[in-house]
């Protein structure tokens, strides 16, 4: 009696094994990766090619870092192998997405979680810990998260991103590691390209509404003089207004940098004021319909950026 | 500068003197109505049209943005309209509260489906008085002088639909003319929040006609004064936030706020009658007095339980008498070593921020590595500023250890005695009167 039942345990524990090593080969063939944000989800795109399914959590036009997550949210991470975040606090939510999904392999040390800042030259460095009272009410808390404006630091970004997906699919690793070659040096080209374009105007003097442009501005060599909004979500006083108008006007500041999600009417009223321009770049790949992946948002900013300096220079 | 100042004043507080001017109006009417929250529900109606305008895909100022929001704004005028007859069953505030709560959630739902809908409300809220244009200004005055000329010819059936149900003669006249007021009210409310915010516009209507109404019950001289504190507070509230460096919706709000306590003193301690003004005196010293004492009493008392807490009251004195006094000499060349460590650290990171940023388009560009060098020391020198600070933290809650026996338990007995004094003279007035 007890061997019968110990048999027919066996045989239906193995039926359900052979079940989930099925299911786990399948699951193989297509993997879900779930980036936070537009920009990483474009670079995972291209890493993983038609290994994967990409997802992203923050809808591309809007504003990360005021983003609230839904319960929709904690269902694409349902399943996903690997998770893709910006870190640095810049998409501090996920952390309470991740504790209540409880998967490990996702979470912090996971084999799929991938913290795409590690190894980036940090610019604005603050603390190292996650302060609440240091970081100001602003999600720039350890330091200056806008880092994949910076074509180069995609090179770091695809890495951790590729490396995370051939721990997940190790047949597939030269098909991985080739296509990212590929895509770096295609960048590399890019890269040559945007230089000449935008080296003429080497150290053009430009403000912007919001500190999103430091990695931009350090790669391209430009000279972002002060940002309008000092802290998130609080419109700047007038006294400021006035003297930063009176620092454009000096210095000959002639160009505002905008995103598509900011509030208009300050920049517009410091631009009539100073007669300089407000032209809109993407913070982001889908933010405006032009950029619509990685190398499309560069090609955007830099034209639109030449654009508008090469007509306030004639 | 100053022109920069004056450019960016003038127009905002051209804004705000129209806004009062209408909006006085308003009020008083809305006072007399017991409607007070009736605007931030219209408000918030005509801001759900404006969010379902923009999910459908229209601009703001477009013709179908006006179109949806006038929509809805006239739905909601017919909602206020009918919660008169509701008056006589639970209170009409219930019901407006209601609407008010109703529409922001709905607009909190639709504006879930827009990628921009958090700065969206966020601008509903606070607004954008200060980026407020010379034609938009021009806008706003002949829309509110079209609708003020339209009011004071039929100011009449308006007051007494206002004044109540017990004098108008027939309800059907009462419906329209109140369908009347909360559709020009709508139109007018649904425009200036678009500019000033709904907070902002709410101080436009309720204070100058709080001001206006404390002086007088004539409706004429109570609107005179009401538009002379509101363009007043207007003024103080845009010139403050240039001397604070504030926003200046904020502030604007609070020189309303501040407008309305000082014009409640002037009514109460020198525009009311010599009897009642002496009495009122009285009971504003006596009131201020225990206000005071009981301010000092408890900070004191909270300095000798827990000297480690928070100490608004202990901090302003220290101000003038340093926590280094009760110090040893030890202890205080800890703390004033620690300070001067924490600010060099800070100039030490600033130095590096600043050397960082000319380098991104001044002379030779750094590299990786020089970028990463520098990350990390500014982020020792921030955990080695947070180390001292502690110390610092530490040495004062030592130090304020001690000054809860200096400081603590005589502000405490001055607080108690101020009290028991106040007390006892009210006591002795009271006897004498008794015995007169």
């Amino acid at each position: 009696m007890r061997g019968r039942v110990g048999l027919r345990t066996v045989l239906s524990l193995s039926a359900v094994l052979i079940a989930a090593f099925v299911a786990h080969a399948a699951a193989a063939a297509s993997l879900r990766v779930v980036a936070t944000t537009s920009d990483l989800a474009s670079l995972a795109r291209v890493v993983a090619g038609d290994l994967a399914e990409v997802e992203t959590i923050v809808p591309p036009a809007a504003d990360s870092e005021a983003f609230e997550p839904r319960p929709s949210d904690l269902a694409k991470l349902k399943g996903a192998a690997v998770v893709v975040r910006v870190g640095l606090g810049y998409d501090h939510w996920l952390d309470k997405l991740l504790a209540m999904h409880a998967d490990t392999a996702v979470n912090r040390g996971g084999a799929g979680y991938v913290d795409a800042s590690v190894g980036i030259p940090l610019l604005e460095v603050k603390g190292s810990s996650l302060d609440p009272a240091a970081r100001d009410g602003h999600a720039h808390g350890l330091a200056n998260p806008h880092y994949w404006l910076d074509p180069t630091n995609a090179e770091a970004i695809t890495g951790g991103i590729a490396e995370a997906i051939m721990r997940m699919a190790p047949a597939s690793s030269e098909k991985i590691i080739a296509r990212r070659d590929d895509f770096l040096a295609d960048l590399k080209r890019r890269l040559v390209a945007w230089d000449r374009q935008l080296a003429p105007y080497r150290g053009a003097r430009l403000i912007a509404y919001h500190n999103t442009w430091p990695y931009f501005a350090r790669r391209f060599r430009l000279n972002i003089v002060d940002a309008i909004e000092v802290k998130e979500g609080v419109a700047p006083s007038p006294a400021r207004l006035a003297k930063l108008a009176a620092s454009m006007r000096e210095q000959g500041i002639r160009v505002i940098l905008h995103e598509p999600f900011e509030p208009e009417e300050i920049s517009q009223l410091l631009a009539r004021r100073t007669g300089a321009q407000v032209i809109r770049l993407a913070p982001s790949v889908g933010s405006v319909a032009a950029a619509s992946d990685y190398r499309a948002l560069l090609d955007y900013n830099v034209e639109v950026l030449v654009g508008a300096l090469a007509a306030t220079t004639n | 500068m100053f022109e920069d100042v004056l450019a960016f004043a003038a127009l905002p507080l051209a804004a705000a003197i129209v806004f009062t001017g209408i909006h006085t109006w308003f009020g008083l009417h809305v006072l007399r109505r017991n409607v007070v929250f009736a605007d931030l529900a219209l408000a918030q109606i005509s801001a759900l049209g404006a969010t379902v305008a923009v999910v459908a895909g229209h601009a703001i100022q477009s013709a179908a943005g006006y179109g949806y929001t006038l929509v809805f704004t006239a739905c909601g005028a017919l909602l206020l309209t009918l919660s008169r007859g509701l008056a006589r069953s639970v209170r009409q505030e219930a019901f407006i509260g209601v609407l008010y709560v109703v529409a922001t959630a709905a607009t909190v739902l639709v504006v879930d489906r827009s990628p921009q809908g958090a700065e969206h409300v966020k601008k509903m809220l606070v607004g954008g008085i200060l980026s407020v244009s010379a034609s938009e200004v021009g806008h706003f005055i002949a829309l509110y002088g079209a609708i003020g000329a339209l009011h004071w010819f039929i100011r009449r059936p308006l007051l007494a639909a206002a004044d109540g149900i017990a004098t108008s003669r027939a309800a059907g006249a009462t419906v329209f003319w109140d369908l009347l007021f909360y559709l020009s009210f709508g139109v007018v409310v649904t425009s200036s929040v678009g500019t000033a915010g709904v907070l902002l516009v709410f101080c436009f209507l309720i204070v100058p006609a709080l001001v206006g109404t404390l002086f007088s019950s004539r409706i004429g001289v109570a609107l005179a004064i009401g538009w002379l504190a509101g363009a007043a507070a207007s003024a103080i509230g845009i010139f403050g936030s240039f001397a604070l460096d504030a926003p200046t919706g904020a502030v604007t709000v609070l020189a309303f706020a501040a407008v309305l306590i000082v014009a409640a003193a002037v009514r109460a301690f020198v525009a009311a009658p010599l009897d009642q003004r002496r009495r009122n005196r009285r009971i504003g010293l006596r009131t201020a007095a225990l206000i005071a004492c009981a301010v000092l009493a408890v900070s004191g008392l909270w300095v000798v339980i827990a000297p480690a807490g928070d100490h608004p009251v202990l901090a302003t004195i220290e101000l003038g008498v340093g926590p280094e006094r009760f110090m040893t000499p030890r202890e205080r060349a800890d703390y004033l070593e620690a300070a001067s460590t924490e600010r060099r650290h800070e100039g030490e990171s600033d130095r590096l921020t600043g050397l960082e940023r000319r380098s991104r388009w001044q002379g030779e560009p750094l590299g990786a590595d020089e970028v990463r060098r520098i990350g990390s020391m500014q982020q020792t020198l921030t955990e080695m500023r947070r180390g001292e600070r502690f110390v610092m933290d530490y040495l004062r809650t030592r130090a304020r250890e001690r000054e809860r026996w200096y400081i603590g338990v005589p502000l405490a007995a001055l607080g108690l005695a101020g009290i028991a004094l106040v007390i006892w003279r009210k006591w002795q007035v009271e006897k004498r009167s008794a015995a007169r």
